[in-house]
């Protein structure tokens, strides 16, 4: 048997092969994407084309918002089962700020945002200062946030996004949809931010070791609060999104998103126990379960079947990513050097 | 006035009212919602405001805290019982215990098989078939077609597409593209449509469960020149697309059919009716009732004028609801109290007070085993046509 | 010591349990008849193995989400299984076992000798699960036997058959732990590398405690199944959250290494005494997921509060 217990008892010197693996691991999921939306036609010739590209990366947008936020709680060691209320919370405040028109828009959004990251600071206060467990804390905070959302609604939430925000869900520039392009400044804004800045830095350290982290002289408990606050956030931006796109709010909007934001995650090569992941490597699993959706809605076979080959498919790329495997490559690859 | 402690059999709270719960499921989309909000908006309506005491309870989607629920409104001395039903079988045992203790329980658009409990549904009525039917006429009997369903592992939602099924598989020309579950959701409804459309572009038809805007939506988003026809519910978006010339030019058309909300008023004047001793209880295997199902071509919708269906009237105008708004809250016959505010807000319409339903509007529904009765038979002619024929032939 | 005893056996969460169900039944004096325990016993029942099952694996520092695509799964074949009578109720019990242990065996193989993280795998194995519960069962409904429906929730001299299955769970841990087996368990959760060092078999340890995950889910899926007359293919979808929910009210430690079943136990007995207890209040509604948000926080905080204490204490 080969011991080794996640990440938490490797030592840092090992961080420069941990990175490559990482890297694999990223360019492994890309290449499973790409192969699925190859190996599409083979379920229906008309797709494997850029118009189920298109569709996948449309709908896959949300999808990595919110998956970008669970990241980096799972980052620093958390899990957050709050995104489906925060998603709901997102939608339900900009069709009721909103009101159907494009007025105030400018602060109505960086508003919403602001609430929710104030939410998500209310998480995070309560797992480093009270040691609440994550899960439960995020678990509870998402149950009151739905329920000031179903109080507030008493049920039915109205009114409209902005048209602008319809249109910029509608709109393309050069064939590629405006919201497709947001991710993408989002991805590459992001991956800047989570892996080569300094927060994204000090991010990691604390994932990686909370204890040296904080003998480093990083700001542990703040830096996990913002994970956290973000993470709310991202979830509230997915949830105006989702609004937008709909035309409107509902209360159970966030209730598809949560476990294929923790899907995403695992699936793109970090490490639930924290400590280890990329963003791209998350897009990479998010891109891959809308594809694998879209590939399997198209299949006719029963829903039983679909949902099996589902969880296959993720269980098959999770043992292909498993860690042991490419650092098992990696030694071979330096032997052959 | 009662002593405390005593059974409720007779009447009412210590402050002389019916004590009703009004049960439900969840509450969040414009269906559960409107449902709700008509039952309120009646238990405020005069003399209702003065005799009755409504208590609201959501029970989530897990039938264990509905039976919880339940449990409680029984042992708080419930007159009658309104509820959503979160499952057909699971609720029965309970159910059967509230009966003994004299409480009146009456289910709305979903059903329990417990015999003792009033269904008032539409189930019943054919939605899967007639809309099939429908949509297959429209397609002269050959295309490929989507089916969008409602939540897998439903009981309504297997009815409605068993019915389907049992029209589609006639005819050889129509092709089943793409099944997907849009869990009667129109956002849900258009992320679906739209991965079913990357596959298949040249989709002819749609047959849909509620979340059917969704669908025009994303059939819009893949190309904002092709509308196909399709059928679906009662939302306030779909009945405007269908009745939309621009809309027509580009190739829609079908039909808006589907579960009424109206169904709750229904059952619960149905109730107080009984409770005030005005109407006789059913015996025990009467007591399923078919709610009509509404049937609404694009030549039938009429926009309404004012706050509520007049004049043969059945949808409203955009700027009043929102597009998921489900239209068929109104019945001028059987529930002439309600306005828009009622069903948006639970309000009641002023100056309307309480008018009694026919005597003649109890229409029995036929047995569907595992729906509305357990150990029965299912009628033979169970998926016969009842309101379009077939204008092909397969 | 005694005290640090107390608080690992779950003492502070069947406390609250007390003090939750005194108010209830206070203000709702019914509370205390036979029908009104014997029905809120009946409804926790399920809740209360499932979260039994899942402290095996969060006790070794584990996490699994297949709970609910095991009760769903086990749910639905418990309800196409046509056996009447007591001996059909053992047949079917046994049936559902082995399918459950059979899902845990996967799991454990994935999670402990493949090595993928377990919340990962789980998902996964919770997905599949889903599909196959689908196949079996197209629609809620399917046939539970009368004997399972009445006899396994009525009572047996006076007694509650579910707080006898309870009880004889409880006494199950008891004895468990204080086997190799029960002490490896926790000792794995406490420190895995220490544990490998001393010569425990991880893996193993970890492997077996999803087993008993898997049997336990079962045997909710059966209960659920006795209790609600039928079978539903997405039966186990409540379960997800709520059985994390109660392990963590029972002061279980997510990471492992601290906490037990009969916490558990109590943990889940609370969450749905809470619900009883919201109504008999009159909270309305739309706050309910409020009062249950706040009271899951101040539950873990009160428990946290007193292992505080106890920890004190025992280095003093």
């Amino acid at each position: 048997m080969n011991p080794s217990y996640g990440v938490t008892d490797k030592q840092d010197t090992r961080q420069a092969q941990r990175l490559s693996s990482t890297t694999i691991a990223v360019l492994t999921i890309y290449g499973l994407v790409v192969l699925m939306i190859f190996g599409s036609r083979l379920v229906s010739p008309s797709l494997g084309g850029i118009s189920q590209l298109m569709t996948v990366l449309y709908l896959s947008s949300f999808l990595v918002i919110c998956a970008f936020g669970q990241g980096l709680v799972i980052l620093v060691r958390g899990l957050d089962l709050s995104v489906a209320s925060m998603i709901t919370l997102g939608g339900v405040l900009s069709t009721t700020f909103m009101q159907g028109t494009n007025e105030g828009l400018y602060f109505i959004i960086p508003g919403i945002l602001l609430i929710s990251a104030m939410v998500g600071v209310i998480s995070g206060l309560g797992v480093t200062h009270l040691s609440i467990p994550p899960f439960i804390m995020t678990m509870a905070m998402g149950l009151i946030v739905y329920s000031v959302c179903l109080g507030f609604t008493e049920g039915t939430p109205r009114g409209f996004p902005a048209p602008m925000l319809n249109a910029f869900m509608q709109n393309k520039v050069l064939g590629v949809a405006l919201p497709i392009l947001l991710m993408l400044a989002f991805i590459i804004i992001f991956t800047i931010l989570q892996s080569y800045s300094a927060f994204g830095r000090k991010l990691n350290a604390v994932g990686n070791n909370p204890e040296a982290a904080n003998i480093a002289g990083i700001a542990v408990k703040r830096m996990t609060i913002s994970a956290y606050a973000i993470s709310a956030a991202c979830s509230a931006l997915a949830g105006v999104l989702l609004a937008a796109y709909a035309n409107g709010a509902t209360l159970r909007m966030g209730d598809d998103y949560l476990l294929p934001s923790i899907a995403a995650v695992v699936v793109g090569g970090s490490s639930i126990l924290g400590g280890r992941g990329s963003f791209l490597g998350t897009v990479g699993g998010a891109l891959l379960l809308t594809t694998l959706s879209s590939m399997l809605s198209a299949l006719g076979v029963g829903q039983g079947w679909k949902t099996i080959l589902e969880g296959i498919v993720i269980l098959v790329a999770l043992i292909m990513l498993r860690e042991q495997i490419f650092t098992g490559l990696q030694s071979m690859l330096k032997k052959t050097n | 006035m009662l002593a405390a402690g005593m059974q409720p059999a007779e009447a009412k709270t210590e402050d002389g009212k019916w004590l009703i719960y009004l049960s439900l499921s969840y509450s969040g989309n414009s269906w559960q919602s409107e449902a709700a909000n008509i039952v309120k908006a009646l238990a405020k309506t005069p003399p209702y405001n003065d005799t009755v005491e409504l208590v609201e309870v959501i029970s989530g989607t897990d039938p264990q805290s509905q039976i919880s629920d339940y449990e409680s409104m029984i042992a708080n001395g419930a007159d009658g019982i309104v509820s959503f039903p979160i499952s057909s079988n699971a609720l029965n045992r309970t159910v059967r215990h509230g009966c003994e203790q004299g409480v009146l329980f009456f289910m709305y658009d979903a059903t329990v098989t417990e015999q003792c409990a009033y269904n008032v549904s539409y189930i019943t009525s054919g939605f899967g078939e007639n809309t099939a039917q429908a949509l297959v006429n429209e397609l002269g009997g050959e295309g490929k077609i989507f089916l969008s369903r409602g939540v897998p592992g439903n009981s309504v939602d297997e009815r409605h597409t068993n019915g389907a099924m049992h029209i589609f598989n006639q005819y050889p020309g129509i092709e089943i593209a793409a099944e997907y579950y849009s869990n009667w959701d129109d956002r849900t409804t258009q992320q679906e449509t739209s991965k079913a459309l990357a596959a298949h572009p040249d989709v002819d038809g749609i047959w849909a469960q509620a979340g059917e805007y969704g669908a025009i939506q994303a059939l819009l988003q893949a190309d904002e020149n092709r509308l196909v026809p399709m059928t679906g519910e009662n939302s306030n978006g779909f009945r405007l697309a269908l009745a939309n010339e621009e809309y027509q030019a580009k190739g829609l058309s079908g039909v808006s059919a589907g579960s009424p909300p109206a169904q709750s008023g229904l059952a619960f004047k149905l109730m107080m009716e009984m409770l005030e001793g005005e109407r006789d209880e059913l015996p025990e295997d009467q007591r399923n009732i078919q709610y009509p199902l509404p049937w609404v071509t694009a030549d039938d919708v009429k926009l309404c004028e004012g706050d509520t269906f007049e004049d043969g009237c059945n949808t409203f105008p955009g700027d009043k609801v929102p597009s998921s708004f489900v239209t068929e809250v109104f019945n001028p016959e059987l529930l002439p109290e309600l306005s828009l505010a009622s069903a948006l807000e639970g309000t009641p319409t002023p100056g309307a007070t309480i008018q009694p339903l026919p005597a003649d509007v109890i229409e029995n529904a036929p047995n569907e085993p595992g729906i509305n009765c357990r150990n029965c038979d299912a009628p033979e002619n169970l998926y016969e046509l009842t309101t379009v024929e077939p204008t092909v032939s397969p | 010591m005694t005290i640090k005893k107390i608080a690992d056996s779950g003492l502070m969460i069947m406390v609250i349990y007390l003090i939750i169900f005194a108010i209830y039944a206070a203000v709702q004096p019914s509370a205390l008849s036979a029908y009104s325990i014997q029905g809120l016993f009946n409804n926790s029942l399920p809740l209360m193995l499932a979260a039994a099952g899942a402290t095996f694996v969060i006790l070794q520092g584990g996490f699994d989400l297949s709970v609910a695509g095991t009760i769903s799964l086990v749910n639905s074949i418990v309800a196409v299984l046509q056996f009447d009578g007591a001996l059909g109720a053992v047949g079917i019990l046994g049936i559902a076992l082995t399918v459950g242990i059979l899902v845990g065996a996967i799991n454990g193989f994935v999670v402990a000798y493949l090595k993928i993280q377990a919340i990962a795998a789980t998902l996964a194995t919770m997905i599949i699960c889903q599909g196959i519960a689908l196949l079996i069962l197209r629609a809620p409904g399917g046939y539970v036997s009368d004997f399972m429906a009445y006899e396994l929730t009525g009572s047996v001299f006076e007694v509650p058959v579910s707080i006898i299955i309870a009880f004889l769970v409880a006494m199950l841990w008891f004895v468990f732990r204080r086997t190799n087996a029960g002490r490896n368990l926790l000792a794995i959760g406490q420190d895995a590398k220490a544990s490998e060092l001393s010569g425990i078999d991880v893996a193993r340890t970890k492997f077996f405690s999803f087993l008993w995950a898997g049997a336990f889910y079962a045997l909710a899926a059966y209960f659920l199944a006795a209790q609600t007359s039928t079978g539903s293919p997405s039966a186990g979808e409540p379960f997800l959250l709520l059985t994390f929910a109660a392990v963590a009210l029972g002061g279980t430690a997510f990471g492992g290494g601290r906490g037990g079943v009969t916490a558990s136990l109590l943990g889940a007995a609370t969450l749905v005494l809470m619900q009883k207890f919201l109504f008999s209040v009159g909270v309305s509604s739309f706050y309910t997921g409020m009062v249950q948000g706040l009271i899951m926080i101040l539950a873990v905080l009160f428990s946290g509060a007193v292992q505080f204490v106890v920890d004190k204490r025992n280095i003093t």
